[in-house]
């Protein structure tokens, strides 16, 4: 069975891709259907699922896919989350490539496994449907869920487009795969916004996909009869700190791997941006704005509508959290004078009472000689909607503290809730 | 019992299929589970391993679940085993091997990676299967498309954290988790669950379940050779007498292992395709033909009940009684028709 | 201004309420002296298994500002005493809190002293001693080994004996006074009180020199660094046999090099091959794979990776064939097959001297009430 083939027996002809390859069809998909493709085409072996709302679209279109003999893979609904991510480690380590996927609680619930998924080094590539985290029940789009793994060893990247997470998560499997990190990836996409809304997505052909993307090859850690090996034995103080540096060193490799992965991909594809950041309207920027996933559409709208009014205002929008592009980030807003971070997320107690990626930022840029101040803003929690005014707002306050106007950068602020 | 087949998932590789030893002397003298483990002097789950992938041979994956046969028997530099063994979480049995046997699956379907068929078999104690893993066990038994065998050892505790109790410990057992008290004698009060029988009952279409205890070694790996031979999901549950946690002396633990059979304690079956089989020492008693010996003899020579008076083994005189007599099957169904 | 500690090596779980008791009675009697201190087990060790060589600390200091050197650590290196609760320790302890076979000794400091409980002479002990490279102490406790288990305590007075002679050897740490204090609040019992002072009185300590001792074998690994550990948390598995010369159409399983457990066993099998009949069950019913099939199918115990559990002799359907002898009656781990094959009738003459001078041992909870009889039995 060829997917691909069969796939685009049904479309008209295709155009020809950049390198001449068989080229990629239109399709009007959402960012889960998007994901579900990314799967076909990376010849995913074995797909665990469990329902919970909003990640769990994408199942519902890999289901299909495989009951219409588009795409061959073990598909398992599991009996809970832990056991959903707890299949899938075990077919990696067997040499299968997997895929798996969650939201909120839900994805609390594997926390477990998702720890020593990271610990085992199994390149696992899951998508994260952000949701906020129970009680109460909540569907609306939040951070925080997808965060919780941050310090685990789990590569970590947010997505603003349905293309850029069907691209994403390729690059996803060819960085994680790669031996020199062998670390698991989350894909997060933006539940609701990326994951029920369907856009105009340019879906690659197989071939183009197996240019990119090398067989995930185990090598000497294959479990099977032919390779005997123990894999995670138990360990006393005489081990650990050793182990441990060998994850950090993993995911200090994956700086080179994610970069080279993106150039690679941009010259199969045509496309693909920059790698761990994407930098908008920042050239002679007094000011930068900076977030991650959908939230960058209504900042992005705010940013022209400001540059239209004469102010020098830009936007930073974070692609990968881990690793973290401390230099990209240290580079891009070096030369301004502050910064506001907006979270879709909380950080309830810590320094300034701060969201994640604010708390993040401020450390990278510490270093510097010349530190621009930063804003901490919190906004969209819930799946609330962040307008473009709410960002005008944003931009006002950090302009103050650009001017020195106010002492805004010892405060974080929340926009757009209710006193 | 015909067992009908829903549509299968694709291409599947047959299991091995491994004859059943008629005597000691058949069995091989390779061994896959080796010296070196830091187990306790006498342990009998050590030993259940070594039965277990003794019958099942060397193209065989073992996943082990946290616990005793996890922390006692690997060690980062170095290891007991002989094939390929991966640590999975406490309750991770069923979906370690779920996930094992559909990563072989896919990839020999795929053409990624030779066809022949090898061995999945998941272990874990009582603490991991009958209470943590019992969900992910479940969902591994309704996987008919994949041949793997979950196999609990069970030594009627979480062992490895240093004896606290489980649903699997019997009534009234001395753990760290239960002391008797000045107040409270009896601290464990339930009966010990019935994981076979309720794994059995509860997933018709699993093909094979059933219980072993390691001092009946050839009875053991006939069922290990049996269940994997047979394809599917299956289960066995071992009974396994822990010097530690039991407390008495290591050289006590074969015959504590046939005593819990003889006293009726221990019910030896195995189910295979709906049919209920007694098996060895059980069967004689249903037939009458050996005499059940009284709890009371093992009881004494186990530190655990050390605190028991004589209306403690009583009691459980009593419920071991009702286990043979009013349950519709010894030690596998519960209850009876009215 | 001081500090002092006391190791206690002991054999896990049978010996884990002893040991407690030894460490908690030092602190609780330093106490008694205005001393601060701490009790604590080698968590490495934790949770011990049946019979592991395993270790507790006891550290009392004059301030708490002393103690502090001593906190959050698995173990003080320089103890002043380092007791051993069951003789057959002094062959040397291996367990998972290190890697490979140390010197029971090897935390014990220069000049500091040995106490071991123990039946048989300073000399004997010498022989299974490694020798430690300085001078030491060495006393002797005189009884058998005290074994219990993990709920039911064989009450034998050893803790409080032991309580006693660390008085004696070690009186800058804590005075006899001091001891029978904490013992009387401890246990109100004159009966253990009496013990402590009596085992004060009996126990002597005579100097080991510098070079006095076993050199028999010892083995320790070098722990490989990041680089050089497999990423994945992958090691490489046994390979399935061994090829030992001699044993063509034998079956040699391999094994873990890295952890040989001999050192956890305090009983050994010795087999009579000429009333043996093959019958496979001291093989098949060995947790610990212990077995190596001879070839001509006799089953020999590998004593590098016998522990000592007793379960062949258990179920050994001939009278006599094997049996378990305590292990202070041996100085190697050779093969007694091999010694029976070369020489079936100095082997019999060797077995049957091991056997008619063996002597008993105990090995844990037997039955409800015998740990009473005995102790009634004993003169305490």
């Amino acid at each position: 069975m060829k997917p691909s083939d069969a796939a685009l027996a049904r479309k008209p002809a295709p155009a020809k891709g950049p390198g001449g390859y068989p080229g990629e069809s239109e399709e009007l998909i959402s960012g889960s259907e998007a994901v579900a493709h990314a799967c076909r085409l990376a010849d995913v072996d074995v797909i665990t699922a469990y329902p919970i709302r909003p990640y769990d679209t994408v199942m519902q279109f890999v289901s299909q896919m495989i009951s219409n003999g588009d795409f061959d893979c073990e598909y398992i609904i599991a009996e809970s989350e832990h056991s959903q991510f707890e299949i899938v480690k075990h077919a990696s380590a067997v040499g299968a490539r997997v895929f798996a996927g969650s939201s909120g609680v839900g994805w609390l619930y594997a926390f477990e496994a998702l720890a020593v998924t990271a610990g085992l080094r199994l390149p696992l590539v899951a998508m994260v449907g952000n949701r906020a985290l129970d009680d109460p029940g909540a569907f609306g789009v939040e951070h925080n869920d997808a965060l919780a793994v941050r310090d685990l060893g789990w590569l970590l990247a947010w997505v603003e487009t349905a293309q850029e997470a069907l691209d994403t998560a390729l690059i996803a499997y060819r960085v994680a795969e790669d031996h020199r990190v062998l670390l698991p990836c989350a894909l997060s996409c933006d539940g609701n916004f990326l994951t029920h809304s369907q856009s105009i997505v340019k879906v690659p052909s197989k071939a183009m996909v197996e240019r990119f993307l090398p067989p995930y090859d185990r090598a000497e850690r294959l479990l099977h009869p032919d390779n005997p090996i123990t894999v995670a034995p138990q360990v006393n103080e005489d081990w650990l700190m050793e182990i441990r540096r060998q994850n950090d060193m993993g995911m200090r490799r994956a700086r080179d791997v994610i970069s080279e992965a993106y150039a690679e991909f941009n010259g199969v594809f045509g496309r693909g941006g920059e790698p761990f950041i994407e930098r908008y309207m920042m050239d002679d920027a007094e000011i930068a704005l900076v977030g991650m996933g959908t939230l960058a559409m209504p900042v992005k709208v705010a940013v022209r509508k400001m540059r239209a009014q004469g102010r020098k205002v830009g936007f930073v929008r974070v692609r990968w959290f881990r690793p973290f592009p401390t230099v990209e980030l240290q580079q891009a807003l070096a030369g301004v004078q502050a910064v506001g971070v907006i979270d879709r997320d909380y950080g309830f107690g810590s320094a300034f009472h701060s969201g994640v990626l604010a708390n993040e930022l401020r450390a990278a840029l510490y270093p510097l000689e010349r530190r621009p101040r930063v804003v901490s803003l919190v906004a969209g929690l819930g799946g609330r909607e962040v307008s473009t005014d709410n960002v005008m707002a944003i931009a006002d306050r950090v302009f103050d503290a650009a001017s020195g106007k106010a002492a805004n950068d010892q405060e974080t602020y929340w926009i757009g809730v209710r006193e | 019992m015909t067992t009908i087949r829903s549509e299968s998932n694709g291409s599947s590789v047959a299991p091995q299929a491994l004859e059943p030893w008629k005597t000691v002397k058949k069995i091989v003298p390779d061994e896959f589970y080796t010296s070196g483990h830091r187990t306790c002097q006498g342990c009998d789950s050590a030993l259940a391993m070594r039965l277990m992938i003794k019958a099942a041979g060397p193209r065989t994956i073992v996943l082990g679940s946290t616990g005793c046969m996890y922390v006692a028997n690997t060690t980062y530099y170095s290891t007991p085993w002989v094939v390929p063994w991966m640590h999975t979480q406490l309750g991770s049995s069923g979906s370690a091997a779920t996930g094992t046997a559909a990563g072989l699956k896919a990839l020999m379907r795929k053409g990624k990676m030779t066809q022949e068929p090898i061995n999945v078999i998941a272990v874990c104690g009582d603490g991991g299967g009958a209470d943590m893993g019992l969900s992910a066990i479940s969902a591994a038994l309704q996987h008919t498309e994949y041949n793997l065998l979950i196999l609990m050892y069970d030594n009627e505790s979480y062992a490895n954290t240093d004896i606290q109790v489980s649903g699997s410990s019997p009534y009234g057992a001395n753990s760290t988790f239960t002391p008797p008290g000045k107040v409270h004698r009896i601290m464990q009060r339930h009966w010990k669950k019935n994981t076979a029988g309720m794994l059995a009952v509860g997933h018709p279409e699993c093909r094979y379940v059933a219980t072993v205890s390691p001092s009946y070694a050839l009875d053991m790996m006939n069922k290990v050779r049996r269940a994997l031979s047979i394809g599917g999901p299956t289960f066995i549950h071992a009974l396994d007498p822990c010097p530690k946690g039991w407390d008495y002396d290591p050289k006590y633990s074969h015959e504590l292992g046939e005593l819990s059979v003889e006293c009726g304690i221990w019910p030896l079956f195995e189910i295979e395709d709906g049919t209920l089989k007694m098996s060895g020492r059980t069967k004689q008693i249903l037939a009458g033909t050996y005499k059940r010996k009284a709890v009371r003899d093992y009881l004494l020579r186990q530190g655990r009940f050390a605190h028991f008076k004589e209306e403690d083994i009583a009691y459980f005189q009593a419920k071991t009684d009702e286990v043979w007599e009013k349950w519709l099957y010894p030690g596998v169904i519960p209850f009876s028709a009215a | 201004m001081s500090t002092g500690s006391i190791e206690v090596v002991y054999r896990g779980v049978f010996q884990k309420t002893l040991a407690k008791n030894i460490c908690r009675g030092v602190v609780l009697a330093a106490r008694k002296e205005g001393k601060i201190g701490i009790a604590f087990g080698r968590y490495g060790d934790s949770p011990e298994r049946n019979g592991i060589p395993a270790k507790q600390f006891a550290v009392v200091s004059d301030t708490e500002e002393e103690l502090e050197e001593f906190l959050a650590r698995y173990e003080p290196d320089h103890n002043d005493v380092t007791i051993v609760a069951d003789d057959t320790l002094c062959k040397g302890v291996e367990s998972w809190a290190w890697s490979g076979l140390q010197p029971v000794h090897k935390l014990l400091k220069s000049g500091g002293t040995l106490l071991v409980t123990s039946a048989q002479p300073h000399a004997e002990l010498l022989h299974d001693i490694h020798r430690k490279g300085s001078p030491y102490q060495l006393a002797i406790v005189k009884s058998k080994s005290s074994f219990s288990g993990m709920f039911v305590y064989r009450n034998d007075h050893t803790d409080v004996r032991i309580l006693g002679a660390l008085a004696s050897v070690a009186p800058h740490i804590v005075s006899l006074d001091s001891m029978v204090a904490a013992i009387r609040d401890q246990w109100k019992d004159d009966l253990k009180v009496a013990s402590a002072k009596r085992t004060y009185d009996l126990v002597k300590q005579i100097p080991v020199a510098a070079d006095e001792g076993s050199t028999a074998d010892l083995y320790s690994f070098d722990l490989p660094g990041w680089t050089e550990m497999q990423e994945g948390l992958v090691i490489r598995g046994i390979p399935a046999r061994q090829q030992v010369p001699g044993w063509d159409g034998g079956f040699v399983p391999g094994r873990n090099p890295k952890f040989k457990k001999f050192s956890t066993r305090t009983l050994r099998p010795v087999i009579n091959f000429d009333t043996c009949t093959k019958c496979t069950l001291c093989w098949l019913q060995c947790p610990d794979t212990a077995f190596d099939v001879a070839p001509d199918g006799h089953y020999d115990a590998n004593l590098e990776a016998c522990c000592g559990c007793g379960v062949c002799e258990a179920v050994c359907p001939v009278a006599e064939c094997i049996t378990m002898i305590n292990e202070e009656a041996f100085e190697d781990n050779n093969s007694q097959w091999q010694m029976w094959a070369k020489d079936a009738k100095g082997y019999a003459a060797w077995l049957g001297k091991k056997v008619a001078k063996r002597s008993a041992r105990s090995h844990g909870f037997h039955h409800v009430g015998l740990y009473q009889k005995e102790i009634a039995n004993e003169a305490v």
